[in-house]
């Protein structure tokens, strides 16, 4: 049966979209839908003195005209000055910085590059993408990348010749600044210094690749030269302040982004209630299965992207039963994982063109920068964990014509209910900060040692901060260097500094959650280690996409939990025990008469020791256990406010106690939004009665050793905060707390939301 | 509201410790150089970028040795002490000792580094004194003690210096290794002493403990720290050229009265300077010692290549015939390279098949008796023979069959 002509299959994708939304089952689920109209493209002026190899180039890829932001790029970086490109995705980005340098190499081939991305894939892809230029253009560029896949004859060549060296902070740390000796040609020539994805060299990373950078630069300036940064980064509040604090120089923002786009749907999903005592609910993935069999049915192509690997098997795995192909013919469902080479990307990228590919599964690999095209739809299984990378997703579709469709579907964590009720947060709010500590001690003492095997350090020189000295004499009495007679600080010890502590070390591993229940073990998920001890501590029951599993045994030294399926009529709930120690106040704040504000240094320690089980529906106490998970300790930053004390004095303990639970659970989540960090980055802890203030008090810290800056920022957001609370708790339709605000009454007493609601307000 | 912290408060915190109290104040920049110069009966060159502790020391040589040098260019063997293992440009060589051979005996001079700030001056005085040689000789020198001061070198921006060392760098530990590493178990140089040269060491200082002497004189202590270091060194110096000296040696024919060698290896080097004859008549003496099982392979491959190179296949297949009269899986190995050197370099079709059924043969046997191998070897060399056999057989086959058509067709 020919169903055009029935007028009701839908011929192209934007009428399969518009069918779609009409659809009257779709909208119980839709908790915002937002049109995005379709923009045309602005160009700006073509820069003068391009090499004509290379203007030829670019026409014959049919490129007559630079869009304003890749014009503004060029202008920027050819007049000597460091610039920052932000711009969505698939928005001609690598000519930002592939045009100048090229440029530069045809004038005179001493000229040296170096490129920087976080992962081997996204070098190996620039390589293809570097090559494919130089050789349209015909020039012969010698380009490589260099890291852990560079065959040993190459590595040579790379040194002595390359023009261009793609590599990773990683390599840079370890394996190129502590042999420049090897690589003076690069040094003594370098120009330029690429540095893509500047995103996500924030936290603790971000913070170790802008020691890396210091040290770039030291060895740059004793071999006399004095590179360009050209930094490209995906849409977050302050790419030029991060890209600042990473390259230590002043840079130019380019954010003017002039490429086209169709006209776009952006779409906000939550699952019906599933558990209307723990407020969980329905599966996002499943959620997500229907939608994308819903679009590729009508020939919509489409990526779904999901947060762990194992997501995106059993997602690929659905899809491709419903779509299966005949017998003999490839599956037209693909997936997508990180670690695949260029030629896999090639033919996913191939298969999407020409139609024998009709839906992606991937994981955040694709987020980063690799380049597949765009599609018409996308979908998200669950809040990414920043505005920044949810707006990276929803990117991949969109067609310069056309109409394409975004989604985000909400799982039950909380700042993906909070998302679902104030859908507002995603659209209209600036995205997050890209936040970096360089001045966090731990890693300034680890790059200042390298630095000083890679050079002396004079006492006069400053790294990082103005007390360099002190920190000189630190390393000095530990016997790392020996300060001279010359007033130089010289290495002086047995070791290689650089291959003592890694660049992504320090973020405390996850533990792994193991299935044993069928013949063959296999990973359901990971839990941070923070929670660990309490989601899988032995004889937890651990809820998986609604199912229940029994924790038989915790490895902790392993970081792994064996789980089995299990059905069981009560939940588990365990006692996490965090003690605070403030050992300095370094600032302090204006707060409400009577009330506290302030940020410093803490030392946090936790101990889970016991939990309940608790019966659903009637949440009887039936059996408790305890819990032998060792301590755990860290330095870190924190800030910490304090209600004032005549509004406290209105409740008692108990009703204090359950509110400041819900207070805890929305500040969290709220401090998230406002910096641009994955909650589990923050860490939250309220007192009844803190021993350091005497008073109820509500700590929010760094969840990483030694503090990225996290809560420093915060400190300077209290009242934003403050509002943004008070909007997701007053502005939540539910009676007395949900997981979207405060958390549900039965963790936060019947009173809890209206307290956590008053005791906003007194601190406003 | 507690009271501010210093920084050196929070990096103790942060390291969950106490502040430790200052360190002691370091000693005034007295001219300690001087005192290790003294001390080691050194001379002290003073330079406007810094101060050298130089040593000169000879030691006699082994008669003969420097006869047997002769007939090469001068050399200077080369060996350095550094701070760490590691090549990264961190690492520095505070000792740096440079022997030339002088009559019967070899002069070393040592130059020490007294502190980091004058490693500039040592590094010239290196370069200059590395130029006056047409050779470096250094054990590991290539992957270790050269890029080092290479690195060193390009740091300091001595590119004219570093031009001016000699390009022609002798490692002898490749070539140690080849002569020497199977039968000593090793190829370290004290090895190489041990088991060779007949060098004894007595009190010597380990080589893990080097870079920490360095340190410790630097924190101020005894100048004696250093004379263990500097008499390891010499040692190492002057064995380079006892080494040299005894590799020209063996290479000159000395190879025939040699008790520690590597027949293959000592093999491969007479056939690197072109004494074909000499390599294969050590081959064949080694074949008459008894020699373990997977050497004797080695030596018998080598000496066939050697054989087959001269044109004498009939010396090439006795090498594997004497292998062949055990009732074992290398007794059909044997056969088979008899097999081998029929078909492929005697054309003989019909001898190969009839060594490759001897070689059947002989795997029956071994497995009847159940010697000569497990049944998993024995298993392996049976697909292997069989495979050649009938291989064999279907071309001799051919073969008649064409005969058979070219006398019908005749």
């Amino acid at each position: 049966m020919d169903q055009s002509v029935l007028g009701a299959h839908p011929r192209t994708p934007t009428e399969a979209i518009d069918a779609f939304l009409a659809d009257a089952s779709l909208a119980p689920l839709v908790a915002a839908h937002r049109v995005l109209e379709a923009r045309p493209p602005r160009y700006g002026p073509w820069p003068v003195d391009l090499d004509p190899r290379i203007v030829a180039a670019l026409r014959s890829r049919g490129i007559d005209g630079l869009y304003t932001h890749q014009a503004k790029a060029v202008e920027t970086i050819r007049a000597g000055r460091n610039a920052v490109i932000v711009t969505p995705t698939a928005s001609g980005k690598t000519l930002c910085y592939n045009l100048p340098v090229l440029d530069a190499v045809a004038r005179d081939e001493a000229v040296r590059a170096l490129y920087l991305f976080p992962t081997k894939a996204l070098a190996a892809d620039q390589l293809v993408e570097l090559r494919a230029l130089a050789d349209a253009a015909k020039i012969g560029l010698k380009t490589h990348t260099y890291d852990g896949d560079t065959p040993p004859n190459i590595r040579s060549v790379v040194r002595a010749a390359g023009q261009v060296v793609i590599t990773n902070p990683d390599m840079l740390h370890a394996a190129i600044l502590p042999h420049h000796t090897k690589w003076f040609k690069l040094f003594e020539n370098l120009q330029f210094v690429v540095i893509d994805e500047l995103h996500s060299y924030r936290g603790l990373f971000g913070s170790h690749v802008a020691n890396v950078m210091r040290r770039l630069r030291r060895i740059c300036r004793h071999y006399g030269s004095d590179p360009l940064f050209i930094c490209a980064s995906a849409t977050i509040a302050n790419p030029a302040e991060l890209a600042e604090r990473v390259i230590d120089a002043p840079v130019e923002l380019v954010d003017d982004n002039g490429a086209p786009s169709g006209r776009r749907h952006i779409l906000v999903i939550n699952p019906p209630v599933a558990n209307e005592q723990l407020g969980i609910r329905g599966s996002a993935l499943l959620t997500a299965q229907r939608l994308a069999e819903r679009l590729i049915g009508d020939g919509v192509q489409t990526i779904a992207f999901a947060r762990s690997r194992t997501a995106v098997e059993v997602l690929t795995s659905y899809l491709r039963e419903t779509f299966a192909p005949p017998p003999g013919h490839p599956h037209t469902i693909r997936g997508y994982r990180g670690g695949y080479l260029p030629n896999e990307r090639l033919a996913i990228q191939d298969g999407l063109r020409d139609g024998r590919v009709r839906g992606v599964v991937a994981t955040n690999a694709l987020e980063l920068g690799i380049d597949i095209g765009g599609l018409d739809a996308a979908i998200s299984v669950g809040y990414p964990g920043t505005i920044a990378s949810t707006w990276q997703q929803m990117g991949r579709a969109g067609r310069r014509a056309g109409t394409s469709l975004s989604a985000l579907i909400c799982s039950s964590a909380p700042i993906d209910q909070f998302l679902a009720a104030h859908p507002y947060y995603l659209f209209d709010s600036s995205p997050e900060h890209g936040l970096v500590n360089p001045d966090n001690l731990h890693v300034l003492l680890n790059h200042l040692r390298a630095s000083a095997f890679e050079l002396p350090v004079p006492a006069v020189e400053r790294f990082g901060i103005d007390e360099t000295a002190t920190l000189l004499d630190v390393l000095e009495e530990d016997g790392w260097i020996r300060h001279a007679d010359d007033d130089r600080y010289y290495w002086s010890h047995e070791n290689f500094p650089a291959s003592d502590f890694s660049l992504r070390s320090g973020a405390p591993e996850n533990v792994v959650i193991v299935d044993t229940t069928g013949d063959r073990h296999r990973v359901l998920g990971e839990v941070d280690l923070f929670a660990a001890p309490l989601l899988v501590h032995e004889k937890a029951i651990y809820i998986h996409e609604g199912v229940q599993h029994h924790v038989d045994r915790l490895d902790w030294e392993e970081r792994k939990a064996y789980v089995t399926r299990t059905d069981v009529d009560y939940y588990t709930d365990a006692d996490l025990g965090i003690t605070l120690k403030v050992l300095e106040v370094l600032d302090e704040a204006d707060a409400p008469p009577a009330g506290v504000r302030q940020r410093g240094e803490v030392m946090v320690a936790w101990k889970v020791t016991m939990f309940k089980k608790i019966k659903f529906h009637t949440h009887e106490n039936v059996g408790w256990g305890s819990i032998s998970i060792p301590e755990q300790e860290m330095h870190t930053a924190a800030c910490w406010l304090v209600p004032p004390a005549d509004l406290v004095n209105r409740y008692d303990r108990d009703t204090l106690d359950g509110a400041l639970i819900g207070l805890a659970r929305v500040a969290r989540t709220t401090s998230a939004l406002l910096l641009m960090c994955d909650p589990r980055d923050l860490g939250v802890l309220a007192q009844v009665q803190a021993p350091f203030t005497g008073r109820p008090t509500l700590y929010l810290y760094d969840a990483i050793p030694g503090g990225v800056g996290l809560t420093e920022r915060l400190f300077t957001l209290v009242d934003d905060l403050i509002r943004v609370c008070r909007e997701a708790v007053d502005g939540c339709p539910c009676a007395d707390g949900c997981p979207a605000c405060v958390g549900p009454a039965i963790e936060v007493g019947h009173r809890g939301k209206a307290v956590v609601s008053e005791l906003l307000a007194g601190m406003n | 509201m507690i009271a501010p912290r210093t920084l050196a408060d929070r990096i103790a915190a942060l390291r969950g410790e106490r502040p430790r109290p200052l360190p002691p104040a370091r000693p005034v920049a007295d001219d300690r150089s001087a005192g290790l110069a003294r001390w080691l009966g050194a001379e002290l060159r003073v330079a406007d970028v810094g101060r050298v502790v130089l040593v000169e020391r000879s030691v006699p040589l082994p008669p003969g040795t420097a006869e047997r040098l002769s007939g090469l260019p001068d050399a200077c063997y080369v060996d350095t002490e550094t701070t760490g293992l590691s090549t990264g440009v961190g690492t520095v060589a505070f000792l740096v000792a440079i022997g030339r051979v002088r009559d019967d005996r070899i002069v070393v001079r040592q130059l020490v580094l007294p502190d980091y700030p004058d490693e500039g001056a040592l590094l010239r005085l290196v370069a200059t004194e590395l130029a006056d040689g047409a050779r470096l000789v250094s054990y590991n020198g290539r992957a270790f003690d050269l890029p080092i001061l290479v690195a060193r070198l390009t740091v300091h921006g001595l590119f004219a210096a570093l031009a001016a060392i000699p390009e022609r760098h002798d490692d002898l530990l490749p070539i140690a290794r080849r002569l020497f590493r199977r039968p000593l178990g090793g190829a370290r140089l004290a090895d190489i002493e041990r088991g060779v040269l007949g060098i004894e060491r007595v009190a010597d200082l380990p080589g893990a403990e080097v870079p920490g002497r360095w340190f410790g004189y630097l924190r101020g202590g005894s100048p004696d720290l250093l004379a263990g270091v500097l008499d390891h060194n010499l040692q190492d110096v002057a064995s380079l050229a006892i080494l040299e000296a005894k590799i020209v040696h063996l290479r000159a024919g000395g190879w025939r009265d040699a008790e520690v060698i590597d027949a293959r290896g000592m093999a491969a080097e007479l056939l690197r300077d072109g004494a074909a004859a000499d390599s294969l008549d050590l081959l064949a003496l080694a074949l008459d010692r008894s020699l373990q099982p997977d050497e004797e392979l080695g030596v018998r491959r080598l000496a066939t290549r050697l054989l087959v190179a001269a044109g004498d296949l009939e010396r090439a297949e006795g090498i594997w015939r004497d292998a062949t009269r055990r009732a074992s899986v290398d007794a059909a190995s044997a056969w088979i390279e008899v097999a081998r050197i029929r078909e492929r370099h005697r054309h003989d079709l019909a001898g190969a098949l009839e060594a490759a059924a001897a070689a059947s043969r002989v795997l029956d046997l071994a497995f009847a008796l159940g010697r000569g191998g497990s049944v998993a070897e024995i298993g392996r060399a049976r697909v292997a023979v069989e495979g050649r056999l009938r291989r064999l057989r279907s071309w001799v086959a051919a073969r008649e069959r064409r005969a058979d058509r070219r006398t019908a067709a005749a």
